[in-house]
């Protein structure tokens, strides 16, 4: 079995596996923990569920703060978008998907896959920088940094594959897909759980203040 | 003989009261009680505290948090001093630790790679737990996750009273009330003595210990052992409205230790009397006197029942803003350019925004918002405690610097404030820094601008009569 048969097949079978039991091992261990109940009375009797309006209104920064935060807002919405753009619009990925689930869709050009991935990349490097120049603000963990490199790794030995550069084209993509397996394995144990959190962590806010009468 | 009070002041004014009261804040050092357990077994307390209040919210925003780092724009202790222990997600980490070894479907793993935790990791917390955490809840507006860290440094609090870390002004005034049931001295005696003081010297007269009323008013620690005015203004109100009022000996402090310092139990045991004093008043509201935390403490109980019990519960600035808006009061014109600080405990974290900028139009006042007002008002930097706090001097000073900026920016020559934790935090400032600014409460300012007529005459005797 080469590297590349090794990656494509029990590697990332594998690492899929980890994951979707990762997932349902984390969400689960957590959501099935008691709610604690608050019995004060509600300022409106259903105005706790404006609350849910949270979950969304949180996808961009309030007024107050969009001046300090527009850096990392801005950069990580780009870095989310053309990420996400990749992983579900490039001919390979979309091969790959379809192989698992026999779904597909049209393909974007290849031209623009690259982009994309480069402007990931690139806005990824954006974040590790200003990361690194305010040590204060972020209060980096050793999770932070491994988590950084684990989701660059796919992205620029992908871009490297595509392109042709560094080593042969085979092997390189053989690493492109060990490390997305790695970023796939890695995801339910580390921050990037993020990608779910943020439902229920908006929602139980968003809640707890509506039922103060607050919109936050 | 009550239009006396108005040219002679009965109650020294709050600079004095400020002054006074920084001394006695002093003595509560040497006051406070020492540890009596063994460190296993404070240790052993503070993680089981955690492990008992962790539900699905806490462990959903102690898994949520990514390090980035949004919420250090939103913290003022953060922002006045740029100190990265400061910001607002390293006040969660200790908790996170013994989340994740004790609660976390992943704790096999962290116990395999971390650290147990120690005594010592409590201690050093207790800068972040106390000294730079006012609960305002402002990073909450912020952060993309919605972590509410407030409280979960509330739970954190709880932790430090079974590790026996409380700081020792907290821990003084808690076993205080826990032990004798006052706060600096505020015994029913006191209260019947600020009440005869009132009459006698302002000739304005207090319902005390009535049978059945319709409103029961509490008072507060800061108003019986220092600050007369607060009651005065209070009085002279229920009276003008010519409201069926009490005060009662059995249930009328507002202040919570049990709250502020994190014991649960002394916090249910602080509300217990007053709930039961209301309900014996046949009590329909329950005004809870200008103190902060007594709001959350009350209101916001989340132990309470509140929807099955016979009253309302509402904080002065709400019970003056509804009276306002439904026409009684009437008001003689404010002078001047003011602004309005929403108290954390009343504004952000208890949603009574409208109510007092209600009294302020009934004035006239020529209100002019803070830059950040509302939900996103800055703390002042004295609420949850801290004010009492000498270790937290340097950041309340420096915090509160914000303040002062927020507030020169509006161009307003006073500031109008409901809550007593942020009126001695605003004097404390204000004389500090040599601030050319004057601060009111709201109701010693309604107090002072009633229009006294006959009608109000009337009703005073009535109120007084009832």
């Amino acid at each position: 079995m080469s590297l590349l048969e090794f990656a494509r097949g029990p590697a990332i079978h594998a690492a899929l596996i980890i994951m979707v039991a990762g997932f349902a091992l984390r969400l689960l261990g957590v959501l099935v923990l008691t709610r604690g109940a608050d019995m004060s009375r509600p300022r409106d009797a259903f105005g706790n569920f404006k609350g849910y309006r949270t979950v969304f209104s949180r996808a961009w920064p309030a007024g107050e703060f969009t001046t300090t935060t527009r850096y990392q807002t801005v950069v990580a919405y780009v870095f989310h978008i053309a990420l996400l753009l990749v992983i579900v619009g490039i001919v390979p990925h979309i091969e790959f998907i379809q192989s698992l689930t026999g779904l597909s869709w049209p393909a974007m050009p290849n031209f623009l896959g690259v982009a994309l991935g480069t402007i990931a990349l690139a806005s990824l490097f954006a974040l590790i920088f200003r990361r690194l120049a305010k040590p204060a603000i972020y209060n980096s963990t050793v999770g932070d940094y491994v988590a950084w490199v684990v989701v660059a790794l796919p992205l620029l030995t992908g871009l490297m594959a595509f392109a042709h550069v560094g080593l042969r084209y085979e092997t390189m993509l053989a690493l492109h897909i060990l490390s997305s397996a790695l970023l796939f394995a890695y995801m339910p144990f580390s921050k990037l759980m993020h990608a779910f959190w943020f439902i229920f962590s908006r929602a139980q806010s968003g809640l707890a203040y509506a039922h103060k009468g607050v919109r936050i | 003989m009550s239009t006396a009070t108005a040219t002679t002041p009965v109650f020294p004014t709050f600079e004095q009261v400020y002054q006074g009261l920084a001394g006695q804040i002093g003595m509560l050092r040497e006051m406070a009680p020492q540890p009596t357990k063994s460190d296993e077994q404070r240790l052993k307390g503070a993680v089981d505290t955690l492990i008992e209040e962790t539900n699905a919210d806490e462990a959903v925003w102690l898994e949520s948090c990514i390090h980035c780092g949004q919420c250090t724009n939103a913290c003022h202790y953060f922002q006045a001093t740029g100190e990265a222990k400061y910001a607002p997600m390293r006040k969660m980490d200790l908790y996170r630790r013994v989340y994740q070894r004790e609660i976390s479907p992943m704790r096999w793993w962290h116990r395999l790679v971390s650290k147990p935790v120690k005594l010592s990791d409590f201690e050093e917390a207790s800068e972040l737990i106390y000294d730079s955490c006012s609960e305002c809840g402002r990073c909450t507006m912020v952060c993309p996750m919605g972590i509410d860290t407030a409280s979960l440094v509330h739970h954190m609090r709880s932790a430090m009273v079974a590790a026996e870390l409380v700081p020792p002004e907290l821990a003084a005034l808690r076993m205080e009330q826990k032990n004798m049931g006052t706060v600096f001295g505020s015994s029913p005696d006191a209260l019947k003595q600020m009440v005869d003081t009132i009459r006698e010297q302002a000739g304005v007269e207090i319902p005390l210990d009535k049978d059945k009323a319709d409103v029961m008013v509490l008072s507060s620690a800061v108003d019986l052992v220092a600050n007369g005015n607060g009651l005065l203004a209070t009085a002279k109100i229920m009276n003008h409205l010519g409201i069926d009022w009490t005060i009662r000996s059995d249930g009328f402090e507002s202040a919570n230790f049990g709250l502020l310092s994190g014991d649960m139990s002394l916090w249910k045991h602080q509300v217990d009397p007053i709930i039961e004093a209301a309900q014996k008043v046949g009590a329909k509201t329950l005004v809870i006197a200008e103190c902060g935390h007594a709001y959350p403490a009350l209101r916001w109980n989340p132990m309470l029942s509140s929807g099955e019990l016979p009253f309302e519960m509402m904080y002065m600035s709400e019970f003056l803003g509804k009276q306002a808006k439904a026409g009684n009061l009437k008001l003689r014109p404010l002078e001047g350019k003011v602004t309005y600080h929403d108290p954390c405990k009343t504004g952000r974290r208890g949603g009574a925004f409208d109510e007092p900028r209600a009294v302020l139009k009934a004035m006239d006042a020529d209100l002019v918002e803070l830059p950040a007002n509302k939900e996103y008002n800055w703390c002042c930097g004295g609420g949850a405690g801290i004010f009492l706090l000498e270790n937290a001097t340097r950041l309340r000073d420096e915090s509160f610097k914000i303040k002062i900026r927020e507030v020169n920016d509006t161009g307003a020559e006073s500031v109008v404030v409901s809550c007593a934790s942020c009126r001695l935090n605003f004097e404390a400032g204000r004389q500090k820094n040599h601030w050319d600014k004057q601060l009111h409460s709201l109701v010693e300012l309604v107090a002072d601008h009633l229009i006294e007529d006959e009608t109000t005459a009337r009703g005073q005797a009535r109120g007084a009569a009832a």
